[in-house]
């Protein structure tokens, strides 16, 4: 294999993994907070993708398409909890999963409603290759590496740095202990299922251009994102930033050897590492429930 | 007494399902039957052992392409095919079983999802020298017509797929009276007083996990015969939660929750995307509808009203907790 050709791999490996962590680290906070699985999180990456289509063809510009897709996903998710996820919180953890599978397929039916089966293409905002190494590699995939960096140190300071997001912190540990200090935990589930509905519309806006948007998006990158959560260990941020990283670039590099390794190896991966380690690379096996 | 009425429920049932194909069309019924016993396995394993697989279609995938194989390259007698497939099943599930039963239920869900995705791209692409890939398999002409129950004709192969159900059903029903049965339903909610007991929560689990997916190659052995051909399809990771949903729409971990589930979930198909053709709508929604009216699925809300009308008597079964797996009992 020549370098030229590993460097694009490893970048192509980098932009995927962004996308995935931007994706589970919304599931992995949703788990560490709530103890729910939130398979509704591929709806919002959906719908981020279809506003960010409707968007970019009514203005003109793909960034503002992302940015409304983070907005109307965080709309959409805050609803959704409202709606749904209120009354399931003290539910076993198998109950949310059906639940929230429900609600993504019945949000699927909602996309088919009102965009049609059809793909539709998006453009690409940036068109220019930057040299790196003397190989050409498309900027757009090196922004959305960007982006999906400065989330993490957004998330990393929010959840550090502010009374809030140290709240959540302490949410993970034991939520009954935060109840106890006289935090409105019901208002600190419904700021952490907005992020992670938002960041998961982020990605759906920013992998649209990568890929069409179609209505089964979110059922595609299902399993993927799953994956990531699982080998990072539910409920970590570090976990999940390690494992997008490893997915990413085992789905690239795993493709540039021998294709059907592209869908393949990524879960062979996570068996083994689930063998070795039942929960995951950074999970706790102190998590109650 | 008690016995007489399991048996009244049995032949009610089945006399119903019988007697649905007079008046519905036989393609139809057949999806019914096959698709129920598909869904028993899964009915099983999230009502009575407490685990939610999103990864059957893994399993119903290697039973059929364990018939398709013989089919097409082999041989021609349908029921070795679908003996072969059965037997696919027990291999894939003693070998897959003992790593998987150990992990968390909410893990169990996600690797068997894995596990229908690594399917699928096997079939697909890895062994398309074999399964000719997108293609499939075509033997339908393959299949040798056999004395007394002819599989190659869908009136013969109705009757067959419903002795099937009917066996099956009755096994499952053997299993929930047994001691073996309360071990998996103890083993669900509460695996250290199981342990008191002196059971070992492995092998509880290790057997359900075996008898459930062998129970769903045979009806993907089932399927092969009966559409002389499978496809990667099958195995489709965007189908993965079929199952799940008809489990829950019939009734978690109720015997006629399968039945019932497969013929709403076959009719709603067949109905909604032939009128309204947006049918992803309709049955996600009623999926969140019915976990949140407390998840007891068409059959549980059913089951009290149907006992109050004809056995007059208190319905005291369905206790409307949230654990409908134990209110069956």
């Amino acid at each position: 294999m020549d370098t030229q050709l590993l460097i694009s791999g490893v970048i192509f490996g980098l932009s995927i993994g962004s996308i995935f962590f931007l994706m589970a680290i919304g599931l992995s906070l949703c788990f560490g907070l709530m103890r729910i699985i939130s398979l509704d999180q591929m709806l919002y990456y959906s719908i981020g993708g279809y506003i960010t289509y409707s968007l970019s063809l009514a203005t003109g510009s793909v960034w503002l398409g992302a940015l409304g897709g983070l907005v109307v996903a965080g709309i959409a998710a805050f609803t959704v909890e409202r709606l749904v996820f209120r009354r399931i919180y003290e539910r076993e953890l198998t109950f949310s999963m059906i639940t929230s599978f429900g609600i993504l397929i019945g949000g699927i039916g909602i996309i088919k409603f009102f965009w049609g089966v059809v793909p539709r293409p998006v453009p690409v905002p940036i068109e220019t290759q930057i040299g790196i190494l003397g190989t050409d590699v498309p900027a757009y995939r090196l922004v959305v590496v960007g982006v999906a960096a400065l989330v993490y140190i957004g998330i990393w300071l929010f959840l550090n740095r502010t009374i809030t997001g140290k709240a959540i912190r302490a949410g993970i540990e034991d939520v009954e202990h935060v109840e106890g200090l006289g935090i409105n935990v019901s208002r600190l589930f419904t700021i952490t299922f907005i992020i992670a509905g938002s960041l998961s519309g982020l990605a759906g806006g920013l992998h649209a251009p990568l890929i069409m948007v179609d209505p089964t998006m979110g059922l595609e990158v299902l399993a993927f994102v799953f994956m990531v959560v699982i080998i990072g260990g539910l409920g970590s941020i570090k976990g999940t930033l390690v494992s997008a990283f490893i997915v990413g670039q085992v789905v690239s590099i795993g493709s540039l050897i021998y294709a059907p390794l592209a869908q393949m190896a990524p879960f062979t991966i996570m068996l083994l590492i689930l063998l070795i380690k039942p929960t995951g690379l950074y999970g706790s096996a102190l998590l109650k429930r | 007494m008690k016995a007489f009425q399991w048996w009244w429920g049995i032949l009610l049932a089945f006399s119903l399902l019988a007697a649905s194909r007079v008046f519905l069309p036989l393609p139809f019924v057949n999806e019914v039957v096959i698709f129920s016993i598909y869904t028993m396995g899964c009915s099983f394993l999230l009502g009575r052992v407490g685990f939610i697989s999103f990864g059957q279609p893994a399993y119903l995938a290697v039973g059929a392409y364990a018939t398709a194989f013989y089919l097409f390259y082999f041989g021609t007698n349908p029921y070795i095919g679908i003996l072969l497939g059965l037997l696919a099943g027990v291999v894939v599930s003693f070998i897959v079983g003992p790593l998987f039963v150990r992990l968390r239920s909410d893990y169990f869900a996600l690797v068997n999802l894995a596990l229908a995705v690594i399917v699928f791209y096997l079939m697909q692409k890895v062994l398309a020298d074999i399964t000719h890939g997108d293609n499939g398999l075509w033997f339908l002409t393959n299949i040798a017509s056999t004395p007394l129950l002819d599989l190659s004709r869908p009136n013969h192969f109705f009757v067959f797929a419903f002795l099937v159900a009917l066996a099956l059903w009755a096994f499952y029903k053997y299993l929930d009276d047994s001691i073996y049965g309360a071990c998996c339903l103890a083993t669900k909610i509460n695996e250290d007083k199981l342990r008191f007991l002196g059971y070992s929560n492995y092998s509880v689990r290790l057997l359900a996990f075996v008898i459930a997916n062998t129970t769903t190659a045979l009806a993907g052995a089932m399927y092969a015969v009966y559409l002389g051909f499978v496809s990667p399809e099958m195995s489709s990771p965007s189908r993965a939660a079929d199952p799940v949903i008809v489990t829950i729409l019939g009734g978690v971990g109720t015997l006629y929750g399968p039945i019932v589930g497969a013929f709403a979930y076959t009719g709603m198909k067949d109905v909604i995307s032939k009128y309204i053709g947006n049918w992803e709508l309709f049955i996600g929604f009623l999926l969140v509808f019915i976990m949140l009216a407390g998840e007891k699925g068409i059959w549980g809300t059913l089951q009290p009203r149907l006992e109050k009308l004809f056995f007059r008597k208190r319905a005291t079964t369905v206790d409307g907790s949230a654990d409908s797996g134990e209110a069956r009992r």
